[in-house]
């Protein structure tokens, strides 16, 4: 048992290291572009009357269809359809970010919407400008309220990740199939690799659920959803 | 730009398979069902193990419900079907195998057991405890209290919750595919590389996805929502 954890896993730990390198990489890509692009779909739903079918549409269908559908429908069919994605990493990315977008638009929603009525009236009597009131009243509150379900969904992301090993990306999943392959050995990776991706995730919803109380206690604070 | 898109998006050929696609989807059918049902039964299980006055079963519960909450399910999928069989094997002293269609619905019922014990948790734990002492002041004997007082209301506040969970399951049981259980994605890879033309196929299989799971969680909410409102027990 520890001569197979030497041979199969200490031996390949630098591939392992790798593919959680590319892993982190990939998610947090993904974060950061899904969370621009909620953010844009939230604000056209909320604030453009006009395209505000159009964004429910969006949020909907990315948040209705199965991220390994998403992932290989991006992968085989936007090559053909808008030019891009080029390389099976921006395909990975953009297609977790797709989905998650959507999830975070929403809780963007909720975090405005929970907002007390008072303090847009309070804002609009003291004669702020609409913009104001946006950037300076209601977005420090509202992202405060979110921040704790933002990490779960980064937490959401880093799930979802495992599968771009699907379409040959790097990633530590992807290694260690690798791995599992090369020797028919699977016991010992893979149960490495199964407690390293528990490790990370679990660590990410304590961070979360801390916050979340922290924020509930002190500063009065609960998320709508 | 138009015949171009009516070129790549043919539904003649999401026609012309349909059989094979809907056997695939009818595969994803039973392995969503199979699994919900094993999901759930150990969901209960531990709920109430977290409800336990025992420390140590407290403990192993949390353990439990939080190491499969934070486990990717293709991990864990995985790991099922390849090292499972393995430890059994060594344990049992003869080659042991489950197929493809066993270990999905093994991994996909306990991954979502460990969201689903928590809704279970939070639904047995909004019941008053005065409740179940009532009831036990009445004479009710511990089963019937429990089958009869707190389960009752316990469901009816678990419902929303765990829609959204079946949900999440159900479009969970697309990965099934990549440990070759023949399901709808499963289906359209190999047409795909048969036809040498992927667009139609995982277009129309998005699209399908995303009508099937709308309508799912519209009808969903309607039917739990009426039961909410009745009272149905």
């Amino acid at each position: 048992m520890l001569d197979n954890f030497n041979r199969l896993v200490l031996a390949n730990i630098g591939m392992l290291l790798d593919g959680l390198g590319v892993t982190l990489y990939i998610c947090f890509c993904a974060f950061a572009l899904s969370i621009v692009l909620g953010m844009l779909a939230c604000m056209v739903r909320m604030w453009v009357p006009q395209l505000r079918f159009v964004a429910i549409a969006y949020i909907e269908f990315c948040r209705a269809t199965p991220i390994l559908v998403q992932l290989l429908w991006v992968n085989y069919v936007w090559p053909d359809l808008f030019g891009f994605p080029e390389t099976a990493m921006q395909a990975g990315i953009l297609a977790l970010a797709l989905q998650s977008s959507g999830y975070l638009a929403e809780t963007f929603r909720a975090g405005f919407e929970g907002l007390p009525k008072g303090q847009r009236e309070a804002a609009l009597a003291v004669g702020l400008s609409r913009w104001r009131i946006v950037t300076r009243i209601e977005a420090p509150q509202a992202l405060l309220v979110v921040a704790p379900l933002m990490i779960n969904q980064l937490a959401v992301v880093v799930k979802s990740s495992t599968l771009v090993s699907v379409i040959s990306n790097p990633d530590l999943m992807y290694q260690a199939l690798k791995i599992v392959n090369q020797w028919y050995e699977p016991i010992e990776v893979l149960t490495v690799v199964a407690l390293t991706y528990f490790i990370v995730l679990f660590s990410l919803s304590s961070i979360a659920n801390h916050f979340y109380v922290r924020f509930q206690t002190k500063y009065g604070l609960a998320a709508g959803t | 730009m138009f015949t171009y898109l009516a070129s790549t998006f043919d539904p003649g050929l999401l026609w012309e398979y349909r059989e094979t696609l809907l056997q695939g989807l009818q595969q994803n059918l039973i392995i969503f069902f199979q699994s919900a049902v094993l999901a759930v039964l150990l969901a209960f299980v531990v709920g109430n193990a977290r409800a336990s006055r025992s420390r140590p079963v407290r403990w192993m519960a949390i353990c439990y419900s939080e190491f499969f909450r934070n486990t990717p399910e293709y991990v864990l999928l995985v790991w099922i079907y390849f090292v499972v069989p393995l430890i059994i094997s060594k344990m049992i002293g003869s080659r042991a195998g489950f197929s493809p269609h066993v270990a999905a619905v093994l991994g996909l019922g306990v991954a979502y057991s460990g969201f689903l014990s928590e809704t279970v948790r939070a639904g047995l734990r909004s019941v008053p405890l005065g409740h179940a002492e009532a009831a036990t002041a009445l004479g009710l004997s511990p089963f019937a209290t429990f089958r009869r007082i707190v389960l009752p209301q316990a469901i009816r506040r678990m419902l929303p919750e765990a829609t959204n969970q079946m949900i999440s399951l159900f479009k969970s049981t697309t990965i099934v595919s990549l440990i070759s259980v023949h399901d709808i994605l499963y289906q359209v890879s190999v047409i795909s590389s048969s036809e040498m033309r992927p667009i139609p196929l995982y277009t129309g299989v998005a699209l399908l996805y995303c009508l099937i799971i709308i309508l799912a969680t519209y009808l969903l909410n309607r039917l739990t929502d009426r039961w909410r409102r009745r009272g149905w027990a």
